[in-house]
């Protein structure tokens, strides 16, 4: 479903390279969990994945369902089923939830020549997506994240998630902030969800998450790049030994590509 | 304030009173109301951007060229039903180029106590209303524009609600300006008395039906007595060559309410003054507007809200968004008198700039004389936020979809205050069709 080859993402102002040749495959049906410590470069893989314009791709190409969309508008990647729950979900005072995401689901809907909603129709749907999470209904009728909880925020890029139902969903720290029961709650709506057409990457710090939804594979990525990856037994061992043990070896591995 | 030295521009204006006495002859009362304020404009240079007031904005176009009476025009336009309220059917008055048209009005909806009608008409019935309140709370000292209103003064609304009455349809005063070969100019006066525990929405609509070049000088003045309440929305959708000069006073006395919404999107040149006057203690009063300028516009608003007594709850939120090489001026001055105590004040001039070549100038200006009193105040000028439009359109929303989902939230606030459903959607249009222009390479430079 995704094919990142040899990615190289620099920021768009100072020409910074923070992506360093990331190669990474996910298939239909499977989860992956990104792991890797802080500024090592997770959440501008996701956002290069989703067409943040901040983010210019040097090198390497992003192939979804085997074509290019390295020249595709965030909106336009957002059509053919990619989606990305923020790390730090943007507040939009003003435009409520609903008005979002019903138009949201319109727009893809008319764009993948399916049926769309009328506005009660939607309510109906939305309504049963709200349940899958577990959130209060007036949630739909708020302002995007404006004055949401840490908690709550992390919770709506769920329940948006679950409304616009893509193909592949990155997911950047959702589980962060969530307290034991909504963590419960969020990893059983992402298991509802995932079904064998669809693809989830998890990004995180915490193997913790990884007990309710089990990934297929777990990457560490470090400096840019993808430094190892493994199954789910390698999540267990960097919650016991950090990091430290692979920044050995992907210096190593650096040294001896030079 | 220091009068400013002014040099005497000759403008084609002050030719015009040549041909005001014309209009004399059907009441004698009005008669006597335009002889004094040609008196006045004889004697009160136009301004320029000499004075501060002026600074900002030119008003040449104004002075060079020349204007014909509205009513010596012919006129010939088409069908505009589709600007009428649903909620107004019958209770509406619609002037066009300024003078009235029965035809189009009705105020069946009124209750019977309630005094609904023409300055022109009720001027020659010699209506005692109409002469008690017509030209008393225009409190624009020296203000030439006003005086010129009043020369050439011949027709506009005028509404009297009595004691205890609440009108409950909204009371839609439409203003058509048609599509003409010559400029003209009109001066509509619209005077609304609420008295005693009485209530009343009005809807101020002023358009444009072409894109021809006209001065449309309206002057506004309300009175609120004890424990009444008036909605007021004024919606100035203008010829986009048009030239928009309005005065808005508001008298408010004891435990009164005056609400007040303007959206500003035509013209090509506005300018606003509300004023509101507080006549006694415990007054509320809310001045909010939303300014939707874009190619060369100019939109200048300088309000002043006097808070005379104690006890006042006063609001001014002022929105603009601006793109193009529009440019938006804001000057609120907020006065507490002396002995003014326990005054609550809120201001606040929010701009929303979607273009390099945009201009803002804002100056909230306080002159606080009472030491019990709490003034907020203040004024941005933001953009859209790039985190916010990634966001959105991440989620499937297209550049304009996002740009007007942000645009909309904007203006939304002010929007939302309006109770009445068809100005409502009316104005999510207006947010529509102004962003749809938006993504025209031409006018975001
Ligand atoms: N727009 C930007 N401008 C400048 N530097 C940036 C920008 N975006 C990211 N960076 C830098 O790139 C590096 C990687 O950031 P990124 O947010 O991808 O890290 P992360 O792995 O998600 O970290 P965390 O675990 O803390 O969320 C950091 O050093 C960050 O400061
Ligand atoms: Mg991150």
């Amino acid at each position: 479903m995704l094919e990142i080859k040899d990615l190289h993402v620099c920021v768009e102002e100072d020409g910074t390279e923070i992506l360093k040749g990331v190669n990474l495959t996910i298939n239909k049906g499977e989860i992956h969990a990104i792991m890797g410590p802080n500024g090592s470069g997770k959440s501008t893989l996701s956002k290069a994945v989703a067409g943040h314009e901040a983010y210019e791709v040097t090198q390497g190409d992003i192939l979804f369902e085997g074509e290019s969309i390295l020249e595709l508008e965030p909106e336009e990647r957002a059509h053919l089923g990619v989606f990305l729950a923020f790390q730090y979900p943007v507040e939009v005072p003003g435009v409520t939830n609903k008005t979002l995401l019903r138009q949201a689901y319109n727009t893809i809907a008319r764009e993948q020549g399916r049926e769309e909603l009328d506005p009660l129709q939607f309510e109906d749907y939305a309504k049963d997506k709200l349940d899958l999470i577990d959130m209060k209904e007036e949630f739909l009728d708020r302002s995007i994240n404006a004055g949401f909880s840490g908690g709550e925020k992390k919770r709506n890029e769920i329940f948006q998630m679950a409304v616009l139902n893509p193909k592949l969903s990155f997911l950047d720290e959702t589980d962060s902030g969530l307290d034991i029961d909504a963590l419960k709650t969020v990893a059983n709506g992402i298991n509802q969800i995932a079904d064998e057409d669809k693809a989830v990457c998890l990004v995180t710090h915490y193997q913790r998450i990884l007990d309710y939804v089990t990934p297929d594979h777990v990457h560490v990525m470090i400096d840019g790049k993808i430094a190892k990856s493994g199954d789910k037994d390698l999540a267990v061992k960097l919650e016991e030994q950090g990091y430290d043990w692979l920044t050995d070896v992907a210096s190593v591995s650096v040294n001896g590509e030079q | 304030m220091a009068k400013v030295k002014q040099q005497t521009e000759q403008t084609f204006l002050q030719d015009l009173l040549d041909f005001q006495g014309s209009l004399n002859g059907k009441s004698e009362f009005l008669d006597e109301v335009r002889l004094k304020g040609a008196e006045e404009v004889r004697n009160t240079p136009f301004p320029t951007k000499k004075l501060e007031d002026w600074k900002f904005i030119s008003l040449r176009d104004l002075y060079r060229d020349s204007y014909e009476l509205a009513s010596n025009l012919e006129v010939d336009f088409p069908d505009f039903s589709e600007h009428f309220l649903p909620e107004s059917k019958e209770s509406r008055l619609v002037f066009i180029n300024g003078s009235f048209s029965a035809e189009h009005s009705s105020t069946k909806a009124l209750p019977e106590e309630v005094v609904i009608g023409n300055i022109a008409n009720l001027a020659a019935e010699g209506n005692e209303q109409l002469k008690e309140h017509l030209h008393k709370h225009a409190d624009f000292e020296d203000d030439v524009f006003t005086s010129f209103n009043s020369a050439f003064l011949e027709d506009g609304a005028f509404i009297y609600v009595p004691k205890d009455v609440t009108v409950e349809a909204p009371v839609h005063l439409l203003f058509i300006q048609t599509d003409a070969d010559k400029n003209y100019f009109t001066t509509s006066r619209t005077v609304v008395v609420a008295d005693e525990d009485s209530e009343i929405t009005l809807v101020e609509d002023h358009i444009g039906l072409g894109d021809n070049k006209y001065f449309n000088l309206p002057v506004v003045e309300l009175n609120l007595e004890d424990r009444s309440f008036v909605k007021h929305t004024k919606i100035q959708r203008d010829s986009f060559e048009a030239i928009h000069i309005a005065r808005t006073a508001a008298s408010v006395a004891q435990h009164a309410n005056y609400e007040s919404y303007t959206i500003t999107r035509g013209a090509k040149l506005s300018r606003n003054e509300p004023r509101i006057f507080q006549m006694d203690e415990e007054v509320e009063f809310t001045v909010d507007g939303l300014v939707l300028i874009d190619g060369d516009q100019v939109s200048d608003t300088h309000s002043v809200m006097d808070h005379r007594f104690s006890h006042a709850e006063s609001h001014q939120l002022h929105k603009c968004v601006i793109n193009g090489k529009a440019h938006s001026v804001f000057n609120g001055k907020i006065y507490v008198q002396k002995d003014a105590q326990k005054i609550d004040s809120f201001q606040e001039n929010r701009n929303l700039l979607l273009s390099r070549k945009g201009l803002v100038n804002t100056k909230p200006q306080l002159e606080i004389f009472a030491d019990d009193v709490v003034c907020t105040h203040g004024a941005t000028v933001g953009q859209l936020e790039e985190d916010e439009l990634f966001y959105l359109k991440s989620r499937g929303l297209d550049e304009q979809q996002a740009r007007e989902l942000l645009i909309y939230a904007f203006a939304l606030e002010t929007i939302e205050n309006i109770t009445v459903d068809s100005v409502q959607e009316l104005l999510v249009d207006e947010v529509h069709r102004y962003t749809e222009r938006q993504l025209d390479s031409e006018l975001t430079v």
